[in-house]
This record gives structure tokens, sequence and C-alpha cells, in this order.
């Protein structure tokens, strides 16, 4: 195989165009795709061989303009100015085309080469609108190609067009926009001067100046330390004094405004929509969904509806699987003729591993559940609709959607983050995630509200949980805006796509992957954890116990009972033998000597051990719980961890909410802790965090089972 | 008057902007310059933000930035339907 030549080229738009749809589209990647603004928040890179060329293409987070408002459309302006690449394909929003040209204009400023994709072209097909896209190359001086990344149409066309414009073999006209004359002329002056420093020729001048006159703080410290620098502002300042006395109002605004009726002028030659028409779909379902009355109990019930289902639509797949490895354990064990080795397959692997693989069905339903609410256009929605709350609680109405996205795994719920702009109500918001119950709690609450609660029930406790871990986060949120994160609120401007129905394909992607991630923490954190606390809880060995079990059981066959007797007395001698030896163990002694710290809140050590072993990640409180309580078993068969719960002696109702509420509110798994450190920038805040976490957990944990064991 | 001041179902068109820096810089990236027709759509349950329709895109704000953005009223059609005139390009049948 020859060298292929390599094309790098950036997706970029704005937020919602279907950068990533076609991104996957293109390069057979399975991108997170969804339909609000702020998806996509780093760049991804991935490639397609067309033509004898690898076209690298990259996926940029969405950008309403190239002045950055966010630190994740910051990524979009760095990448395209830092890493020039070699052509810019703008991925546009066909039916939403006037709003989204406006950063096309501003690729123009930037003298790149650049293609459009008319993307959603399905759509514009579907609403009647017609686009002249010979027309709009002449105006805008580019190749433009309509796009479906849906029906997948129009992507070859693209790559043909790449593969052209690199060649050379289409001409790019670079279309300049003309602005009013007094800033046209001070474009041309600043560019004049801006020529003359050397230092400066990596970027283009002409794109400098129009910054600079739009007050772009990043440019201004770019030019601010040379000598030209006095001879500009001069300039400046001059643009500044004609455009108020002629157009009250600053440079930046006015040419916004002449971008703008570019753009209107070329709406006008290029695009026909229909005139007054039907209602469409999404205005039907808003009069709904959106409506002054109905709309917080639709939202509440659609909360609601994804965990009912997630537990519902869950139980009896997970109950099948259970039965399985319940299966599985009982059938090999017989075949395990070293003890060893048997302890180390039941009660560690299957107890431990299969104990957290039981609960994927719940998994896979909760993310199903997620997806669809990102997929719809329901989040920008929800967002809407609780923004006044959140705004008293001193968060945003956009922190919402991190928030829900905590629901199944904190750390991209973390990174979502950086959509916020105010540093301090993205703190605020990245230090209450950890409240909102993750994916990997699922099974801990599943497991206990399944136990202890009558199915009927079980899915509003765990419900309960999930709402409870939201008022102690609003709650710490408001703590935080009024002592240590004081500030300004961020202001509030969002769009509302239209509704879409989720694409099966990437449903499907979605949940497969979110699936796949979760077997495989099974087979390597977990399993990891699971083997390293079953050499903890049976180590060191003390022969004493077993000499003692022998001679005990030896007195008992001796006697003078009846056969039955005999077996029931043996059996509890092999109990409390195995009790004994579990105490004796590395896990045992550390679980003894934090015992005292968490017995007020019903704990004993066992659940102490799972807890600290759950800090490698949540699922292991379950698996540790697996292999614990089934080396406590000396059962020939093994039952399911439900059950020996239900009989444990220490486990009762007030015992599991106890549990369930420490688990939601305590430190999160060293991944998400490690995230956190990366997005807030200092170790000291994480602890801070983790000393509030943990006392919340243990006070709140501390006041459910007192509580609890009085009404219950 | 501002935005804030106009009540559901009203038009009214863009007259210019008193924000400052950021939110004005936002809210002119969402095409809300002046000239620009739009309708309100509603008001979210618990009275804040509004949503306003305009150049085909659905936009939510809360009122304190809503309150920043100088508007003239242009009529009220009553209906919660967003408006189908003021829409970039040309119009069939004209
Ligand atoms: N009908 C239709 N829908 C599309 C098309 N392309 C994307 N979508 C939908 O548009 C929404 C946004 O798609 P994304 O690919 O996530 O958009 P993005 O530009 O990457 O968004 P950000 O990452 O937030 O900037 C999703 O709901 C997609 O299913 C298309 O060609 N036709
Ligand atoms: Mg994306």
């Amino acid at each position: 195989m020859g060298m292929r030549r390599e094309i790098r080229v950036a997706l970029a738009g704005n937020p919602n165009s279907g950068k990533s749809s076609l991104f996957n589209g293109l390069t057979g990647s399975h991108q997170k795709v969804g339909n609000f603004s702020g998806v996509t928040i780093e760049k991804y890179e991935g490639y397609v061989d067309h033509q004898g060329y690898r076209i690298r293409f990259v996926d940029l987070p969405g950008t309403y303009s190239l002045t950055p408002y966010s630190p994740e459309e910051l990524v979009t302006r760095k990448f395209l100015i830092e890493e020039s690449p070699d052509m810019v394909v703008n991925v546009v929003e066909g039916p939403n085309l006037e709003r989204n040209l406006l950063l096309t204009t501003q690729l123009m400023e930037m003298e790149v080469d650049l293609l459009v994709a008319i993307n959603m072209y399905d759509e514009v097909e579907e609403r009647g609108i017609e686009i002249e896209t010979e027309q709009l190359r002449g105006l805008l001086g580019c190749p433009v190609i309509p796009t479906s990344a849906k029906k997948k149409q129009g992507l070859e066309a693209l790559l043909d067009h790449v593969v052209r414009v690199f060649e050379g073999d289409i001409d790019i006209r670079k279309n300049k926009l003309g602005f009013r004359p007094e800033v046209d002329g001070a474009i041309r002056e600043i560019t004049g001067l801006l020529r003359h420093e050397p230092d400066l020729s990596r970027f283009n001048p002409h794109w400098l100046a129009i910054k600079l006159l739009e007050n772009d703080r990043e440019v201004y410290g770019l030019v601010r330390d040379y000598p030209l620098w006095l001879k500009v502002e001069r300039v400046l300042q001059r643009v500044l004094g004609e455009t108020e006395r002629l157009y009250r109002t600053d440079p930046e605004v006015v040419i916004t405004e002449d971008r703008y009726a570019f753009i209107r002028g070329v709406m006008q030659e290029c695009v026909l929509t229909p005139g007054e028409g039907r209602v469409s779909l999404t205005d039907r379902i808003d009069r709904i969904v959106l409506n002054r009355v109905l709309g917080l109990p639709i939202f509440f019930f659609i909360v609601w509806l994804v965990f009912q289902l997630t537990f519902t639509l869950g139980t009896p797949l997970m109950d099948g699987l259970d039965l399985f490895f319940g299966t599985i354990a009982d059938a090999v064990s017989p075949l395990l003729v070293n003890e060893t080795l048997r302890s180390v397959i039941v009660d560690g692997v299957i107890a431990g591993v299969g104990g957290v693989l039981i609960f994927l069905p719940n998994i896979v339903l909760l993310f199903l559940g997620l997806s669809f609410l990102e997929a719809s256009g329901y989040m920008a929605r929800a967002a809407f609709v609780v923004d006044k709350v959140m705004h008293r609680f001193g968060l945003h109405g956009k922190s919402f959607i991190p928030l829900i996205t905590g629901f199944g795994c904190s750390i991209p719920a973390i990174m979502a983050t950086r959509t916020l702009k105010s540093p301090s109500d993205r703190l605020a918001t990245i230090m209450i995630i950890p409240f909102m119950s993750c994916g990997a709690k699922l099974p801990v609450h599943i497991l206990l509200a399944g136990a202890f609660f009558e199915p009927s029930v079980a899915g509003n406790v765990v419900f309960g949980i999930y709402m409870f871990g939201v008022v102690v986060g609003l709650l710490s949120a408001l703590l935080m805006k009024k002592t240590v994160l004081k500030s300004e609120s961020e202001p509030f401007v969002m769009e509302l796509p239209p509704y879409r129905w989720p694409t099966a394909r990437s449903v499907f992607w979605q949940s497969n992957i979110k699936a796949m991630m979760y077997v495989r923490k099974a087979g390597t954190i977990i399993l990891l954890a699971v083997l390293l606390i079953w050499v903890a809880s049976n180590y060191p060995k003390n022969p004493a116990i077993d000499a003692a079990l022998e001679r005990q059981i030896a007195t008992i066959e001796a006697g003078e009972l009846s056969r039955g007797a005999k077996d029931v007395a043996i059996a509890d001698a092999e109990n409390s033998a195995s009790a004994e030896k579990l105490e004796y163990s590395v896990a045992g002694r550390a679980g003894r000597l934090m015992e005292p710290l968490i017995r007020p809140l019903g704990f004993d050590w066992r659940i102490g051990v799972a807890l600290v072993t759950g800090l490698a990640a949540k699922e292991v409180v379950v698996s540790t719980m697996g292999t614990i309580y089934s080396l406590g078993e000396t059962d020939e068969t093994s039952p399911e961890l439900k059950t020996i719960l239900k009989n444990d002696p220490v486990f009762d109702r007030a015992t599991a909410l106890s549990l369930m509420v420490f688990v939601l509110l305590y430190i999160p798994c060293v991944a998400a802790i490690g995230v956190m450190r990366k997005e807030v920038g200092t170790w000291q805040a994480v602890a801070l965090y983790s000393g509030y976490a943990l006392t919340a957990a243990w006070v709140f944990s501390f006041l459910t089972y007192r509580l609890a064991n009085l009404f219950l | 008057m501002v935005l804030s001041e106009l009540k559901v179902g009203e038009k009214a068109e863009v007259e210019g902007l008193l924000a400052e820096s950021g939110v004005r810089r936002r809210i002119l990236d969402m095409g809300l310059v002046k000239g620009t027709k739009f309708k309100v759509l509603r008001v979210a349950p618990l009275g804040d933000p509004v949503e306003i329709f305009f150049k085909g895109m659905y936009l939510s704000l809360r009122k304190n930035e809503a309150a920043d953005v100088l508007v003239r009223k242009i009529g009220e059609t009553g209906d919660g339907a967003p408006m189908r005139e003021g829409r970039g390009g040309r119009q069939s049948g004209s």
C-alpha cells in the first residue's frame, strides 16, 4: 500500500446542527449525539479513506459564533486558529439557515478553505423549504452541499468536494463581507498596521482587525504588547466615536447587524419558506408539555417514569440473570474439588462479579430512558421548566442537563458542565453532580429496595432515593452559592430545538456502548476488587478456629441428639466458625476498626468494608457484600444475596434505607474524583468536597436510620 | 418598551439592546438584532423564563435578560401558535 495523503478537515457549526451525526456517518464512529445544544464538549477525530486520500475529520463542539462564550466553545475557536486544518466544513442546520449562517460569515472572515454542508436536508424538504444551492454557492463563494446525516444522503458528494477543494479543482473565492463604511475603513487601516508586525504574520490580519473591533479580549491580549498597538488603539477609539455618533451603538453591534443584513439578503435570494401554514408537531407538543399548569407535573411524571420503568421492566430480567448465576454456581461448585479454588470461583467471582452483572438490564434500561430524554429534544424543555427553581438555588437552568446526565454517570456529567459560562456556576454544579445517584449506585438501591420492600413500592423507594439526592444537591448548591461561591448569576439564553425522533441506530449504539462499558467494568475493576476482597477476607487463616470446629462437631456427633437436631447444631457451629474466620481476616479486622464510626448508622463491619471498597467503583459495594456474605454462608446451594440479606439479623428496613442514603451521598468513585480534580483544577477543592460529602452522608444516614426505626 | 413587558401572544420588533458585553454578545449571536420580528410564545410554568419565536427558531430567555432587549410592539395574534411572518426568506405566493 502506498503512502496515503492526508487531508485534515474540521467540522464546525452551531450547536445541534448535526456535526456529530455527520461525523459518525462519514467515519463510521459512534460519537454521542443528542437533540440539545452542547452534546459534544471535546474534539474527536476519525478518518475515512476516499479517492486515495485519508480524510481526517475533527468533530468539534458547536459554537454560535467565533467570539466564544463558554469553555467548550473555546475549544472550537482554538482548534481553528491554532491547528489550522486544511479545510473547514461548516455544518449548518438547513431548517434554521438564517441563524446558522452567522457563523458562516465569521468563517468567511477567517478566509479559510470553506465548504458549507446544509445538513438536515430531509427536514428542509419535509417542511417545504426550498433552498437554491447554486445561488447560495455564488453568494457565499464556497461549495454548498446538501446533506442528511439521518438519511445518509450527500455524504459521498461531501467527500468528493473535500478532495476537489484540496486538489485545487474548485476555486474558493473567499468573498469578503462588506460592513458600513466607517467600519470597513477601520478594518482596512488596522489590517495595514498589523501587516507590519512580523510576529503576527501567522494570523490573518483581516480577521484580527475585525476581532479587535468586536472587542475580543483574547485578540486584544495578542496585539497589545507590540508598539503598533498605540496606532491601532487610536483607530479603535475613532471608530467607536463614529459609530456612537452615527448609529448610537458600538462597532461590535454594527458588525453583527451588518452580518445579519448580508444574511437577510442571502435568505431573500436563495430561500423560499412556505408561508402561514400548518402548526408544527413541536408546537402541538409544547402546548401541552410546556403548559403553565401541566408543565411541572409532566416534568415530574417523565422523570418518575424513567426510574419506574428501570425498576419494573428490569426486575424480571434481573431475577432471571440472578437465577442463571445461581445455577452456574451450583453446577460448578461440585466440580471444583480444591476448596480454595472453589471458594474463589463461587464466593468471589460468581457472587461478586455475577452479583453486579445481574443489574445489566436495569442499567441498559436507565440509559435507554436517559438517551430518549436527550435525543427527543425534551432536555432543553425540562431546563426551561425548572430554570426558575434552579435559579432559586443559585444554579443555572442549563445546569440541569449535566445533572440529569449525572443519573447515568458522574464523569460525562462533570465534563458536560463545560457548557456553563460562569466558573462559579460550573463549580457549584460539579460539586452536586455526585449527589445525583449514578448508574453504578443503582444496583445498590435495587438490591436493597428489592429485598426489604414489596415489589409494588420498591420502585417508588428507589425514585424517592433519587429525589432525595436531588434535594440534598440543590440545598448544597444554595449553601455554596451563599458562602464560598458568591457571584452574579449567569444569563440564561437557550435554544429549544424542534422535537426529533431518536434514530434507532444511535439509540442502539449508545445503549450498546453503555452495556459494554458496564460488562467491561465488571470484568476488570470489579473482578480485581472482588479478588482482593476475597483474599482480604480469607487471610490470614487461623487454624485454631478449624480445629475448634472439628472438635465441636465430634462432640455433637458423639452426643445423644436425634439426627435432625445434630444437623442443626452442626450447621450452627459451622456458621459461627465462618463468622469467626471472617473476623480474623484482614478485612474483618479493618472493618472492626471502623465499626464504632458506622454503628450509629445501623451498619456492621461488613457494610463498612463494602463502603470502603465501593470507592473503587460503586458497584463494588454490591460485589463486596456478595463475596463477604456468601463466605459467611455455609449452605450447599448458593442463595441470592437478596435472600441472604433478608435473613441477616443485622439487616432490616431501617438499615437498608440508611445504607441507600449513605451510598447515595458519600464520596464518589476514584474515577469521578479524578475527573473532578481535572475540571476543578485543585486538590484542595476536591478534598473539601469529600469532607463535605462524607459528613452529609453520615448525618443523613443517621437521621434516616433513627427515623425509620421510629416509624417503620 | 422592553421584551419582558410583552405578554404572551404579542408580536414585536427588536429596536436595540441595553445589555452589557456578555449577555449582549449571546443575544446578538442568537439573531436578536435590530429589526428582527418575533412573537412571545409562552412563559414557563413558574413565571420565568419566557419563550419567543423568530426566524424559524425557538429561544428561551430569563425575564432578567429580556429586560435588556428594547422592542416595539407590532401587534398580537392571541393564540399560542408561532408566527410565520418575520421568518427569513421569500414567502411563497408573494
Ligand atoms: N432529521 C435529521 N436530523 C438530524 C440530522 N442530523 C442530525 N440530526 C439530529 O439533530 C440532533 C443533533 O445532532 P448532533 O449530531 O448531536 O449535533 P451536533 O452538531 O454534534 O451538536 P453539538 O455537539 O451539541 O454541537 C440529533 O437529534 C440528531 O439526531 C439530519 O440530517 N436529519
Ligand atoms: Mg456533537
